[in-house]
């Protein structure tokens, strides 16, 4: 699923919403059977089986790659350290670099690191993988990286939302596309009908705008 | 200069200075532990935590050290709490100098980027577990050099237990003052102090030195 929109539309915010990173000031969301709304809710329980990549990658700057990995399944899973680096290397040499693991973040380029996050995230084996624009930062001969990554998961049948505006990435990967403008959804639709046939409006200007160049 | 006062007074001296490195020793661990849980509650969203937090470190920091250490000593016993002078001077100089640890673990945890704080959340991480491990680590890399002043400050500020008969440094030289020229009595006494001092700026700058290091690398 790809959530695309003009800057300041609400994607990020719905998809922080998911995991309770955004208070939800109004209505119900339910994920995995867990009421996100609920005050009750367990969101430690609720995010254990949400993976998150961020923009800014946000990898832990004074451990290094391996640490940054086993820090969730170690700490919240419980999960033996001896194990959990096993998985750890398992899941870096998926992403394409097993050779950084004991460097620290900032001796890595942005792709790398981003990449990093991506193997951080599914270390934690989530169900659900959440991408909040992750080649945003990055330079233009890294973009292509992050999201042959991302293709590779979505092919195995990961279930993810991304944020983005890789418009390319979105038509080829996406089983729905989702549109927002001004903090509603005006389309969810599948990304043929979306690009080629788009209804909305605002959704044919957005578009017009953007393929164009 | 005259240091005769030594050959009688040497093993007051002696006393006075490990009983100050050992209420500077406690003292240190314990400002540093009470300075984290008040920092934590003053940045906390739950707002008793916050007040009293707020309230800990406007009074400590604000009232004169004095007046603390004569509270506990000689206020504390007429409440039925009657502590050893030892524990009164660790735990005065512990509290008075975690008002203004607070300060600057604060300030250290507030600085640390808060995407930080969300990746390790929506990992699963408990609140206490990304402090823990996430920030502030990295928090007190940059707040290196303004503990290292309350650390020195604090071992300076040992020499109120002299106020209080503690058998510290400060006392010792109290105690030869009486029959001897105060002169070389008291630079004997400053020479001690710098005898503590300057190694824990040395460690301190070290330590900075290294964990910068390893920031970069």
């Amino acid at each position: 699923m790809v959530i695309l929109g003009p800057s300041g539309s609400g994607k990020s915010t719905l998809l922080r919403c998911i995991n309770h990173l955004e208070a939800i000031s109004d209505g119900e969301l339910s994920v995995n059977g867990f009421k996100v709304n609920d005050k009750k809710t367990d969101l430690n329980k609720l995010r254990q089986e949400i993976g998150m990549v961020f923009q800014h990658f946000n990898l832990y700057p004074h451990k290094t790659v391996l640490d940054n990995i086993t820090l969730a399944p170690t700490r919240v899973r419980q999960i033996g350290k001896k194990e959990a680096e096993k998985t750890a290397m398992q899941y870096l040499t998926k992403v394409g670099i097993p050779e950084k693991a004991t460097s620290y973040p900032s001796q890595l380029s942005g792709g790398q690191q981003q990449r990093v996050a991506i193997a951080r995230g599914l270390a934690m084996k989530p169900k659900i993988m959440l991408f909040d624009e992750p080649t945003s930062a990055l330079d233009p001969e890294m973009i292509g990286e992050v999201l042959d990554v991302m293709r590779d998961l979505a092919k195995e049948g990961m279930t993810m939302v991304v944020v983005t505006h890789e418009m390319g990435f979105a038509r080829e990967v996406a089983d729905r596309v989702i549109f927002m403008d001004e903090g509603k959804i005006l389309e969810m639709t599948k990304p043929s009908d979306f690009f080629e046939n788009p209804k909305n409006e605002r959704t044919k200007q957005f578009l017009s705008r953007i393929l164009k160049h | 200069m005259d240091f005769s006062f030594l050959d009688v007074y040497k093993d007051s001296f002696i006393h006075g200075f490990v009983t100050t490195i050992e209420v500077s020793v406690v003292a240190l661990i314990l400002s540093l532990i009470l300075g984290v849980i008040i920092a934590i509650f003053r940045i906390s969203r739950v707002k008793p935590l916050e007040w009293f937090g707020t309230a800990y470190v406007e009074f400590f920091r604000n009232t004169p050290l004095v007046i603390q250490i004569f509270f506990f000593y000689f206020g504390l016993p007429s409440l039925g709490i009657d502590l050893s002078k030892f524990m009164v001077a660790s735990l005065g100089l512990a509290i008075y100098t975690s008002s203004f640890i607070a300060e600057a673990v604060r300030a250290g945890i507030q600085s640390v980027n808060k995407g930080q704080m969300e990746a390790a959340r929506s990992s699963g991480l408990n609140y206490i577990q990304t402090m823990w491990h996430v920030i502030l680590p990295q928090a007190f890399k940059i707040i290196v050099p303004p503990l290292g002043n309350q650390f020195i400050n604090l071992v300076k500020n040992s020499s109120i237990l002299a106020l209080i008969a503690g058998g510290d440094i400060m006392y010792a030289a109290d105690e030869a003052a009486v029959d001897y020229d105060v002169i070389p009595i008291y630079i004997f006494v400053a020479g001690l102090y710098l005898l503590l001092t300057i190694p824990l700026s040395l460690a301190v700058n070290f330590i900075e030195r290294r964990w910068a290091k390893q920031g970069s690398r």
